[in-house]
């Protein structure tokens, strides 16, 4: 991992378009400030944690893959369709 | 085996790439299953967890209702139970944030739809589903992401009340 020291309102630039900035430091609490394109989605770390958990968990409680007995062809792909809600949004 | 079965699928795919094949697969879970190729659907990004896992199918089984389920074709182990938001949640929102409009490439309401992960508890009441971060297919393409919403009210692990919609049925029961 590469570390880099810097002080307030120094800011470190990722690729030429991501821009992050330290705006304030307090004790053990730093505020970043992130300038990056709309397309970009930045995120807390913790929240991709999450949703990483409970993908491999949904999955995990999902494979129950016991030897014997496994129904014969009862699964068959979906037609999916937008929901109705769908209009309201995007 | 789930690699050599994906190997198997790439090299049949190629040798007819026009035809519209069905191909059959022996799924861990679910047993047998056909599908054609303009039935899987793509996750460029992978999933959170799920890195590498790129190809899936969306399947319905059987005597379930009420969710489906998200099947690698990358690793046949894998299969993670989805639903419907809107049949748990009526008034749940999911505007997507421009990163995923653009990266799936959406244009009209129509061309997209929108899944939750769930996460069900054999032998507990507690069922959860991720309302913070839905699986938005487009339809026309037939890519798919996990899309974190900007909406922070929205929980990883929203508690689902059980219905007769999410609960998983104990027994067939004929319509």
């Amino acid at each position: 991992m590469l570390v880099l020291s810097r002080k307030l309102n120094q800011a470190i630039m990722i690729g030429d378009n991501v821009r992050i900035v330290v705006v304030s430091v307090d004790r053990d609490q730093v505020k970043l400030g992130i300038d990056a394109p709309r397309e970009i989605p930045v995120h807390r770390s913790e929240v991709f944690d999450e949703i990483q958990r409970a993908n491999r968990e949904a999955a995990g409680l999902a494979a129950v893959p016991s030897s014997d007995a496994v129904p014969p062809s009862i699964a068959a792909p979906v037609v999916l369709s937008p929901p109705k809600n769908n209009s309201r949004k995007p | 085996m789930p690699q050599g079965a994906f190997l198997e699928t790439l090299l049949r795919e190629d040798q007819n790439a026009q035809a519209p094949k069905t191909t059959t697969i022996y799924l861990p879970r679910f047993g047998e299953c056909s599908y054609v190729n303009s039935e899987v659907i793509r996750f460029p990004w992978g999933l959170p967890g799920f890195a590498a896992l790129r190809r899936f199918l969306v399947l319905s089984v059987d005597g379930e209702q009420g969710y489906i389920w998200l099947q690698s074709l990358d690793d046949l182990g894998v299969a993670i139970p989805l639903c419907d938001p809107w049949s748990l949640f009526e008034d749940y929102e999911a505007p997507l944030p421009l990163y995923a409009k653009q990266s799936l490439e959406i244009v009209t309401a129509e061309s997209f739809c929108v899944l939750c992960v769930l996460v069900a508890r054999p032998g507990s009441s507690e069922t959860t589903i991720n309302l913070l971060a839905p699986i938005v297919i487009n339809l026309e393409t037939r890519v798919g992401r996990q899309v974190t919403l900007e909406n922070q009210r929205y929980s990883v692990r929203t508690p689902v009340v059980r219905t007769a919609a999410a609960e998983p049925p104990k027994e067939v029961v004929s319509n």
